[in-house]
């Protein structure tokens, strides 16, 4: 299988660590050693001529990425490790790292941009402002028009100019309202059809349809539907039947600033909702939300890990916890196979039989073949199921010709009890690489203190000791990495992709196994090990990048023979 | 808020007694003790002539939240309807009577009635609510038809 073979060259050629000696084994193979590595992925060298400061542009206008995506999704600067202090206070969040893109972009990476509140306020209002002047319609109304059409600018301008009434009909906006700025108003023999009252001074409101309600009632309306409902961009006219939707700016005029604000915070959850390329950083409390151009259709090819912020890594297709290299299908898959118990219905298969009259199922822990059902008292041979009575004189072993029947369930039973197995072994990596992920971030605790005890034992400065903490921020996100490869892992069906596969993750984990061992020291040898701690922690980080690249790549062209139709 | 609850509700009765469409009865509820529970409605619903409904007087239950009338009242027959449209326990799916959907706070009771009356000939099968009386609707609307006479003649109007 010569390309297979050229592949497997090509990957471990630019692997190699000078010094790491038990990852050889490749090594050996192909004498090709990457020159000096640098410390952090960040600076790794391209071999990819493309001019990232112009995908970057490309992302900034964003609305036309779609189809390209799918076949170039790779981002510089979000790998997470190191350089996320960089820039962590910079509130646009991206100029910063914009210089970062300067550097490789790997096949796992996924262009992607984050805003802040205010950014997408702008965002907003710039959109708005933009259409508003096309089409000469306030804002509010423009606001509105949007909204109705999901912010497809081009298709609503299109709509507005093939039939402007009808358009401004269904959005629920009807006449102009340029001519009749929304006011409060008392006007005369005026009755509120909601509360009935009909005082000489009552203060009354009406949008442009006319249906006139005093402003106590509009206002109880309007909070019911904000405060209870959780309702802005279509609250409608409380009159029967009428389609008008209210604008800000009648809103402001009615109800009182706090409402006002969660108004216009209910509007932007619905703009990012609304847009498809958009979506919340689903961390608690946070208030950033990520763009990225990955459409849900490229959702088998590419697995889109973005990084807000705020620091939280996620899938911009399903927003779960970053799960690379896992595609999001085989995610949800394996998370409602680990939930579920489909298992335990395979353990029973496996492990027991069932009593073939009134099929209880029995588990046999010892004792000879005849077997007597405690329920219903039937007398049968565990070899082949058959009645004991037939069974003559051949006591306590069965040697009657094998059935077909019988043949077929111990089949079954065969192939139940080797899927369990299979299962079984990839759960317990996956389980146990999740377990000691939490165990480290109890280590980085740990660290933390370790990193001031060591300043002061040591003499080192705090910036010499920044090494511990990045070692255990490198070993906490390749153990996140190492979880999704086994459950990826078993997805896939056996041929030399998942042997080089499976290289590839087992170099990652020895790797890990070994930083993750050197934590473990005493405090006063950590000084000492200091260039192997940041030599082992660039080359896990080295480990991790060569899996997901290949994994990345193979996704992209659809190289993985997937088995999802394994049971589950 | 129930001031604008109980103003409101003394007002849809004094609209009511004033003048309200033939045929229909809307009245609150006593209490044990005798007085009225204005958050609680009988009324009655007669079949709209020159439809199968016709004849017919169906008796319908109002309760009104508190909330009323920023979210709309419940409406339930009793004892439930053989219709498409009405649930087992006997309320009514529609969509001026759902907040998320039609109900605006404007709509008087007499409306709704109104709207309900429409409601029994004019089938929604968007929303089914029964299996009974939805799948004889959809598969043999002879019998669905029979199958009304019948409950019209088992409620007739006085």
């Amino acid at each position: 299988m010569p390309p297979t073979r050229k592949r497997k060259l090509d990957q471990t050629a630019s692997t190699i660590h000078a010094t790491s000696p038990p990852k050889r084994h490749q090594a050996e193979e192909f004498k090709e050693v990457e020159a000096a590595l640098p410390a952090t992925p960040q600076t790794l060298t391209s071999d990819k001529g493309m001019d990232s400061d112009d995908d970057f542009n490309s992302v900034a206008s964003s609305m036309d990425l779609g189809e390209e995506m799918s076949s170039s999704v790779d981002f510089g600067a979000g790998d997470s490790d190191g350089d996320v202090e960089e820039y962590e206070d910079d509130n646009t969040g991206f100029e910063a790292t914009a210089k970062d893109l300067a550097n490789k972009r790997k096949a796992f990476e996924t262009d992607f941009k984050v805003y802040s509140p205010q950014d997408i306020q702008n965002q907003q209002d710039g959109q708005v402002a933009e259409v508003a002047n096309l089409l000469e319609q306030p804002p509010e109304a423009t606001a509105i028009l949007l909204r109705y059409g999901r912010w497809n600018k081009e298709r609503l301008i299109e709509q507005y100019m093939d039939n402007q009434e009808e358009l401004l009909e269904k959005a629920g906006l009807g006449q102009d309202i340029r001519r009749n700025p929304p006011r409060i108003e008392t006007v005369i023999g005026f009755a509120c059809d909601i509360c009935c009252e009909d005082g000489q001074d009552l203060e009354s409101f009406a949008m442009t349809c006319g249906h006139r309600f005093c402003t106590d009632c509009y206002r109880q309306y309007l909070t019911q539907k904000i405060k209870d409902e959780g309702e802005a961009a279509r609250i409608k006219c409380p009159g029967d039947r009428c389609n008008k939707v209210i604008d800000a700016k009648s809103l402001d005029l009615l109800v009182p600033s706090d409402l006002t604000d969660r108004y216009h915070v209910l509007l932007m959850r619905t703009y990012v909702d609304d847009r498809e390329s958009l979506k919340w950083c689903p961390a608690p409390n946070c208030v950033y939300a990520v763009e990225c151009g990955v459409k849900k259709r490229d959702l088998l090819k590419v697995v889109p890990t973005v990084h807000c912020e705020c620091k939280h890594a996620f899938c911009f297709g399903c927003t779960l916890a970053d799960h690379q290299p896992c595609p999001c299908a085989l995610v949800k898959k394996w998370l409602k196979k680990c939930a579920d118990d489909s298992e335990t219905a395979n353990w029973i298969s496996a492990n027991t039989k069932e009593c073939p009259k009134c099929h209880s199922t029995i588990e046999k822990n010892g004792g000879c073949n005849h077997m007597t059902c405690r329920k219903c008292k039937n007398e049968f041979c565990w070899m082949c199921m058959g009645l004991w009575s037939e069974h003559g004189t051949s006591w306590y072993n069965c040697s009657r010709f094998e059935e077909k029947s019988g043949h077929d369930a111990r089949d079954a039973q065969a192939k139940s009890r080797q899927s369990l197995e299979r299962y079984l072994h990839y759960y317990n990596r996956y389980a146990n690489h999740e377990q000691s992920a939490k165990l480290d971030k109890d280590i980085f605790h740990k660290t933390e203190k370790k990193m001031t005890l060591l300043q002061s034992t040591s003499g080192m400065s705090w910036i010499e000791v920044q090494f511990l903490e990045g070692a255990s921020q490198a070993l906490q996100q390749c153990r996140e990495t190492l979880k999704w490869t086994y459950a990826f892992a078993y997805y896939l069906a056996r041929n030399n992709q998942t042997e080089i596969f499976e290289d590839n993750q087992r170099d990652l984990e020895m790797a890990v196994e070994n930083l993750s061992e050197m934590f473990e020291k005493p405090t006063d040898q950590l000084a000492g090990l200091k260039v192997e701690m940041l030599d082992k922690t660039a080359y896990c980080q080295k480990r991790k990048v060569v899996v997901l690249d290949d994994t990345a790549r193979k996704l992209k062209e659809g190289e993985w023979d997937l088995l999802l139709l394994t049971p589950c | 808020m129930a001031t604008l609850c109980t103003t409101r509700l003394t007002e849809e009765r004094k609209n009511w007694r004033k003048d309200h469409p033939f045929g229909f009865v809307a009245r609150p509820m006593k209490t044990p003790q005798g007085a009225l529970d204005l958050k609680k409605w009988d009324c009655a619903i007669p079949g709209k002539d020159k439809t199968i409904w016709e004849g017919g007087l169906f008796k319908l239950e109002m309760h009104f939240p508190d909330e009323y009338p920023t979210k709309p009242p419940k409406c339930k027959f009793v004892p439930a309807l053989f219709h498409p449209n009405v649930y087992p326990s006997g309320t009514v799916c529609l969509s001026i009577l759902n907040e998320e959907e039609g109900w605006r706070p404007a709509i008087t009771i007499k409306e709704l009635l109104v709207g309900i009356q429409m409601l029994l000939d004019e089938v929604n099968p968007e929303s089914p609510a029964q299996a009974d009386a939805y799948n004889l609707f959809k598969k043999d609307r002879v019998a669905y038809e029979k199958k009304v006479k019948q409950v019209v003649k088992d409620n007739p109007a006085p």
